[in-house]
């Protein structure tokens, strides 16, 4: 006797029930039934690099107004698009960020530039400027006249509020302490004997009391204002033009320099930066960090924009047009899905964070199918090709010209340092970590 | 400032972190500071978070699945492989698990007694025993106009069929629904289906033409003259033909364009098929060879004597991954080759019976084999098996056909079909375990609509793979590159743990030449490692040099020693290292004739000479 059976294929299960029905599909993973699974993959995350490149269109608009440079950037902490530009010409506008208006305009806000802005609750708007004075304006009232006028001894350079409660900060030759309720500042904090001015200044996001600043000698510097005295300083090799504290890591704060570069600083260990994010090829005027975490964003004498990875320190994204001048002030918005630039041309504009992100509607098969694109690019960016793809930015013409002119006298002096050892006797002089080259001196 | 440094403690800083694994013996049991402070941070989220049920793992994974990759010293790309690995096995041992989910059984044929066979079984039985629906697959298509070829689209569904004297059909052989049926009235040789049934390619007398599914001719490949065979690679959408002239062509039929032809330099070939897993184009010519081509070669990539005389058939298994390939002869022998290892042959035997020999692997690995006037099926494991000497390996089935010559022989995928076609038409027998139950709907789906086809013709084209691409080796993509020429592996700091890649730019001259070929290694010192022993050396040399022999020459190339190949210099120096070594060979063997020894190197070794007395 022999048993004997046959392939044989149920129709029923292979073809749908009733009309209108999904055509029911059968999976079999068996690796020789999908010859070139690895060759097919790969083509398909070529064609997803392109894609993403192809669909890469990061300018969304650009909101216009002011008649002079845009100095300065504010955003609302409490709402996704209110954002506040002030700009040479002393002049403050709130912008509406989805309808694109003017929630408020105030043409004559400042004597010469306005150099800082910030809001703080109840829709109250903080500026300074050249001036010597702090104007306080409420944003949904119709009058262009402030609340109050806190007048100063000095020009103010930048300010900052701390949340929920009346204090904020200004900063001149040196550090004051205001209150809100009182028209003279309430303590000033400066290092002894120390004659510069300052320049930037932030509160910590998370430890109210701890403040951060910048000064024109080269110096990053904290302090506590419950102990109104200075706690530490470093003096670096160039000084930074602006700073930002990370919104996720209280203690890492991040420094826009003059020296092409970004630093982090863990603030328990200044004596080196974590990271340096190196890009630019001209100073970094303004940074701020994405309220994720993840990502911050810079902008730069470079007359480009470039968003960057935490941890990542080279090969930012880079976003430039032909109109945009030198970028003084850049923002993340509180969404995180919208970064802005102020520029020396008087615009302010609306980039995506993601360049080839689609705004509006995404269904969910559409999700998962950029999901998977994005995931075979990050799996073959290793490949030659994809790698090349995904990578590659366009600059424009002066900007790759001076990258690469960088890049040759980097390299001239990295060759003439390592002969310089050679021709020396051994172990008299060491290469020195490039992270440890940033700061000169640190105090106490 | 000290309240947030406190706070911010619960995440170690990185410099302390690293002093704290430092101090911490490997040995030590006790917790660190830093492990605690992560039970915390882990403690905090856990119970906000979870991972979605479809996502956690569904068993814990052996010890020693997931690679540590311990001897690499970065540890955010270490971090990265581990997790890579460990991603691998995971998704592995879910593969397993997807097995369960695999409806179809195969087809089986098994006899109880022992002295029972199952090539005794005849079609009519097992017509018989597989039931009603199942034996629909047996037919008999008692066709004019001679010898007759087959082919079948990927999914299985349609069969194409062409015979000698140009009659062509194509049709869905499960319905019975022919789609169309020409009669081309000149000599037809071979027939094939593009990405599916809506197009296929006939080898016809002078030219190869494309038709679609209602037998409208849209193409004339003039490009392709006197065809003999045709193959279709289905994932680089090429087809390739071979004629009489010997050119093999490959046409790439999404952009049109003749992508390369190569002279194979065999003369006419009537013998052509093509590898699943790698596309790589198997030819048998008249001379008994069988060679492999891609098409970025313009030279075979393996060119191996299979037969003495020409080769009738040759075949690669597709269940192995490609890894066999059978070959028949009409020398009246079938070969079963491992494409990995060209050195043999995994059996072999002879086939009674005259003319050309046909051979065919199914899905699941059995081989047909068609000689004379029957058609022998043999079955997986015994034809896997190496076994030396022409010993036939034990036969699955068997069935006669009297319309001789049997010309083709094609299983159908997903089922357990063969269609043999000869003289009188094609017929179609059953082979139980032939083919594959279960089958995947991203590749082929027996059981698709229009849309799905359309679906399927446009996906199929986006992951279109470039054709330079086809190689022996299909894993070579997204394996790991090959180390650069332009670099060496200099140690860091004298320190032999940490070899470090240094770029060709940065190395020196004499490196750079070196890595090139272009330096003069002349004047290399053996055993001059150490300063003393090199004097050493040295000295012997100078006090073993002989004075006055040849010494013009040498003293020219002494001066030609640069970094500079001359071909002059290479050449005397090349001279002068023979004489040299003649000059050795001479002393040596004047030495061993004078002891009384033969030297193993020259003159002939005698198993006695183990016996010579040594002086």
């Amino acid at each position: 006797m022999v048993k004997i059976s046959l392939i044989q294929h149920d129709i029923s299960s292979h073809i749908p029930r009733r009309p209108g029905d999904p055509t029911p599909t059968s999976r079999n993973l068996d690796p020789n039934m999908h010859p070139f699974a690895r060759a097919r993959e790969r083509t398909r995350a070529l064609n997803a690099a392109k894609m993403d490149r192809i669909f890469a269109k990061p300018f969304v608009g650009a909101l216009e107004g002011h008649v002079d440079a845009v100095e300065v950037l504010a955003k609302h902490p409490d709402s996704v698009t209110n954002i506040a530009s002030g700009s040479w010409d002393g002049g403050i506008l709130v912008h509406h960020l989805s309808q694109r208006q003017q929630l408020l305009k105030l043409p004559q806000a400042h004597k010469g530039k306005v150099s800082g802005l910030c809001f703080a609750d109840d829709s109250r708007l903080l500026s300074c400027g050249v001036d010597r004075n702090v104007k306080i304006w409420k944003i949904d009232g119709d009058s262009d006249h402030p609340l109050s006028v806190l007048p100063g001894k000095a020009a103010i350079n930048s300010i900052d509020h701390q949340r929920s409660s009346p204090i904020f900060a200004t900063a001149s030759n040196l550090v004051h302490i205001w209150d809100e309720t009182k028209t003279a500042p309430i303590s000033n904090l400066t290092f002894p004997a120390s004659t510069e001015t300052v320049t930037a200044i932030r509160f910590n996001l998370s430890e109210r009391s701890i403040l951060a600043s910048l000064g024109s000698d080269r110096t990053f510097a904290l302090y506590d204002i419950r102990t109104s005295k200075p706690e530490r300083r470093v003096v670096m090799q160039m000084r930074a033009n602006s700073l930002s504290w990370s919104p996720t890591m209280p203690t890492s704060v991040l420094l826009a320099s003059e020296d092409h570069n970004l630093y982090t600083f863990d603030i328990r260990h200044l004596a080196e930066p974590t990271m340096i994010y190196k890009g630019h090829v001209a100073a970094v005027m303004s940074c701020d960090w994405s309220p994720t975490g993840t990502e911050f964003v810079s902008g730069g004498w470079d007359r480009t924009v470039r968003i960057w990875q935490t941890g990542q320190g080279h090969s930012p994204e880079v976003y430039h047009t032909k109109r945009m001048q030198r970028v003084t002030a850049t923002l993340v918005t509180t969404d995180a899905r919208f970064v802005l630039s102020g520029s020396d041309d008087g615009n302010v504009r609306i980039w995506k964070t993601k360049a080839s992100e689609k705004l509006g509607v995404v269904t969910s098969r559409e999700r998962a199918s950029m999901e998977y694109r994005s995931s075979l690019v990050n799996r073959w960016k290793v490949d030659k090709e994809v790698g090349k793809i995904a990578r590659t930015r366009h600059l424009p013409k002066p900007v790759y010209s001076a990258s690469k002119l960088k890049t040759t006298m980097l390299e001239a002096r990295r060759v003439k340092e390592e002969r310089q050892r050679k021709h020396t006797r051994s172990g008299e002089s060491k290469p020195k970590a490039e992270r440890k080259k940033v700061v000169l001196v640190e105090q106490s | 400032m000290d309240a947030l440094i406190v706070k911010a403690d619960a995440i170690q800083p990185f410099s302390q972190k690293r002093k704290s694994n430092k101090k911490s013996s490997p040995g030590d049991p006790g917790p660190s500071s830093s492990s605690k402070a992560h039970d915390q941070t882990w403690k905090s989220i856990v119970k906000q978070s979870s991972i979605p049920k479809s996502l956690r793992p569904t068993k814990s994974l052996p010890d020693g699945v997931v690679l540590k990759h311990n001897h690499i010293a970065n540890k955010k790309l270490r971090a990265e492989l581990v997790k890579t690995s460990s991603h691998i096995a995971q998704s592995k041992a879910l593969l397993e698990d997807a097995e369960f989910l695999l409806t179809g059984e195969e087809g089986k044929m098994e006899v109880e007694g022992e002295m029972e066979r199952t090539w005794r079984v005849g079609q009519t039985e097992i017509e018989q025993g597989a039931g009603q629906e199942a034996a629909k697959g047996r037919r008999e298509f008692r066709l004019e106009g001679g010898p007759y070829r087959s082919r079948y689209t990927r999914n299985g569904r349609h069969l194409a069929i062409v015979g000698k004297t140009g009659h062509t059909a194509t049709f869905d052989w499960q319905t019975g629904m022919l789609h169309t049926e020409l009669q081309l009235q000149e000599t037809c040789r071979d027939i094939t289906f593009l990405q599916d049934h809506s197009y296929f390619a006939v080898a016809q007398k002078k030219y190869v033409f494309i038709y679609d599914r209602d037998g409208v001719e849209l193409h004339c490949l003039k490009s392709h003259i006197e065809p003999t065979r045709l193959e279709f690679l289905p994932y680089h959408w090429l087809l390739v033909s071979i004629g009489n002239a010997g050119y093999l062509k490959y046409q790439d039929t999404s952009t049109g364009q003749l992508l390369v032809e190569h002279r194979t330099k065999f003369g006419s070939c009537t013998t052509m098929t093509q590898n699943l897993h790698n596309a790589v184009i198997h030819l048998g010519h008249q001379n008994g060879l069988v060679t492999l081509w891609t098409p970025n070669l313009p030279h075979p990539a393996v060119q191996l004597l299979s037969h003495l005389g020409p080769v009738s058939s040759v075949s690669v298994d597709p269940s192995s991954g490609g890894r066999y390939m059978a070959t028949a002869g009409k020398d009246g022998t079938v070969k079963v080759w491992d494409c990995r290892n060209w050195k043999g042959t995994v059996r072999e035997w002879s086939v009674r019976g005259t003319g050309d020999t046909e051979v065919e692997w199914s899905q699941r690995g059995s081989l047909a084999v068609a000689s004379g006037g029957s058609v022998n099926v043999y079955s997986p494991p015994s034809i896997h098996t190496p076994l030396p000497g022409h010993t036939q390996p034990p036969l699955y089935l068997t069935h006669p056909i009297p319309s001789r010559p049997l010309t083709s022989l094609r299983f159908t995928p997903f089922q357990d079909i063969l269609t043999v076609g000869h003289s009188a038409g094609l017929s179609s027998i059953l082979v139980p375990g032939a083919g594959e139950p279960n089958f995947d709907s991203t590749e082929a789906d027996p059981f698709e609509n229009k849309k799905a086809r359309r679906e399927k013709e446009v996906k199929s084209l986006l992951d279109k793979i470039q054709p330079d691409m086809i190689t022996v080796d299909p894993d070579f993509i997204g394996g790991l590159a090959p180390v650069s020429k332009l670099t060496t592996n200099q140690t860091h700091q004298g320190k032999p743990s940490h070899p470090v890649e240094v770029p060709f730019a940065r190395l020196s001259r004499m490196e750079r030449l070196k890595i090139q070929g272009k330096a003069d290694e002349t004047e290399v010192v053996e055993g001059g490692e150490d300063g003393e022993g090199y004097k050493k050396d040295k000295e012997e040399r100078e006090r073993r040099r002989m004075r006055g022999k040849g010494k013009s020459l040498k003293r020219y190339l002494r001066k030609q020693r640069k970094n500079v190949i001359d071909p002059a210099a290479v050449a005397i120096r090349a001279k002068l290292e023979k004489q040299k070594q003649e000059r050795k060979q001479e002393i040596l063997k004047k030495r061993a004739e004078a002891a009384g020894v033969s030297l193993p190197g020259s003159g002939k070794v005698s198993a006695l000479d183990r016996f010579k007395r040594s002086t």
